[in-house]
């Protein structure tokens, strides 16, 4: 036994590379990741800290080349992943956020993709027809950061943009407005500024079939990472198209962009 | 004695000895207390110069009374070290408070700290007793052996103590420069017999962006 543990077993629990979880969390804010000379994909700078012999290459690296066409299909998002690749444990952590794993068995889950941290490369990854969004199809583990503890729900349920994380197996959601919200230009007006006394859950995303749906505990988004633009074509949703009915069903509305309330006011 | 409430409260019982804490860390104390400034983190005149030119200032009281006091900052999860004659390694903003028997000092750390975005100096931490560290999100200590070195992330490093070598080791290829790098361009590697405190969250540094 080294001489810098606590007395009489008080005190922090020290890690070692054998008491270490696999695949598992340390604490809520901790995951450690077991490499067997095998491959994991992880969001940039995620890493804390690691035993053993790992190497992070960007997507871009050649030798990366056969893995990246069979798990990641997501080329806008590809400078913001790294793969890990080597024998060790190596831990991750995200801006002091709740980290979980979750186990997907021949599924489909779709999340934001400033939540995803990490996942195994069994795991397909492709870029959602729901700008800023990311789907992971297959078998596989994968981690999820979270502001504050995830909550499961199934639907049929409305949730809140915000505390909105993912859904796994089921539609993608729709929009909601409350009735108040569409009737007449002031009530239109109130809703979007706020002003003279909105509730402020006027507009919610809609869920209907059978599935799960991911919601984080808090209405404070976690920073979104940069989805990049889809290719400008007819016919794709967010594709930015003149003249097309650019913002698709589920999008999320940014703050600011009025989107079809905007004509339908003649604003 | 120093004991934790909760995970961000620190308590400290006190028969009439002292404790050195970050300067207006005290929330509440029952019994007699006296606070005192010590300047220059209590290292006397020298120190005080130190510290200056080394950029780790800290400003430092010493508590000293009967009964219980609490200390927190900023709701950081606070985490408690033992010592027994080896040295804590700890940046100036992570100490919270020592033990009034614990030497501290400074000490050069070269090129790892400044990849941290905290300068070229760290505060050492040496004697008998005990020290609260301060960390974004609860530390995970990690034990350092010769059989197991440790790599860790510039931005999560928070303390270490023991008998350690740290490397600083670079990954910054001609890729980094095509923003195809691994992000992970910097990172520190520990050999030795030690143990090295980790936080869940990373400080924003240079080496975040390559």
């Amino acid at each position: 036994m080294s001489a810098y543990g606590p007395p009489g077993g008080a005190g922090p629990v020290v890690y070692d590379p054998m008491t270490l979880p696999v695949d598992d969390n340390v604490n809520k804010y901790t995951f450690c990741v077991e490499l067997k000379s095998g491959q994991w994909f992880l969001q940039k700078g995620k890493m804390i800290a690691y035993y053993g012999a790992i190497e992070f290459n960007g997507i871009g690296h050649g030798r990366l080349d056969r893995l990246v066409r069979t798990s990641f299909h997501s080329p806008l998002h590809a400078i913001d992943w790294v793969v890990a690749d080597g024998s060790g444990k190596m831990l991750l952590a995200d801006r002091a956020f709740d980290v979980n794993s979750y186990d997907l068995d021949n599924g489909n889950l779709t999340i934001r993709s400033g939540n995803l941290l990490a996942f195994q490369p069994s795991l397909t990854l492709k870029q959602s027809i729901v700008p800023g969004f990311l789907t992971l199809i297959g078998t596989g583990k994968f981690v999820a950061a979270s502001n504050g503890p995830v909550v499961f729900m199934e639907p049929p349920i409305r949730v809140d943009p915000q505390a909105l994380v993912g859904w796994a197996d089921c539609p993608s959601p729709c929009h909601h407005y409350d009735h108040g919200y569409m009737t007449g230009v002031m009530g239109g007006l109130r809703a979007m500024t706020g002003l003279g006394g909105a509730s402020g859950e006027e507009h919610q995303f809609e869920f209907v079939g059978a599935g799960t749906v991911l919601l984080q505990s808090t209405e404070t988004l976690m920073a979104e990472q940069a989805t990049g633009a889809v290719p400008s074509e007819p016919g794709v949703p967010g594709g930015g198209v003149p003249g097309g009915h650019g913002q698709p069903p589920g999008a999320p509305r940014l703050p600011g962009q009025l989107g079809d309330l905007q004509r339908r006011f003649g604003l | 004695m120093f004991r934790l409430q909760g995970s961000k409260v620190l308590a400290v019982d006190m028969t009439g000895d002292a404790v050195k804490a970050k300067n207006g860390s005290m929330v509440a104390y029952d019994g007699q207390m006296a606070f005192k400034k010590l300047s220059g983190g209590g290292e006397g005149l020298r120190g005080m110069v130190t510290r200056r030119l080394t950029g780790e200032q800290m400003t430092v009281m010493e508590v000293r009374g009967q009964g219980t006091c609490w200390f927190a900052d900023r709701a950081s999860e606070i985490n408690l070290v033992n010592l027994q004659g080896d040295k804590l390694y700890v940046e100036s903003s992570n100490l919270l408070a020592t033990d009034a028997g614990l030497r501290t000092g400074t000490t050069f750390t070269g090129l790892r700290g400044a990849s941290q975005g905290n300068g070229l100096f760290t505060t050492t931490v040496e004697g008998h007793g005990q020290a609260a560290i301060m960390s974004d999100g609860p530390a995970v200590v990690l034990r350092v052996s010769p059989q197991y070195p440790l790599i860790v992330d510039p931005g999560a490093y928070i303390a270490h103590q023991g008998d350690v070598r740290q490397s600083f080791q670079s990954g910054v290829t001609f890729r980094t420069f095509f923003g195809e790098g691994g992000g992970e361009a910097f990172q520190i590697r520990f050999e030795g017999d030690g143990l090295v405190y980790v936080q869940p969250s990373e400080r924003n540094t240079i080496a975040g962006d390559v």
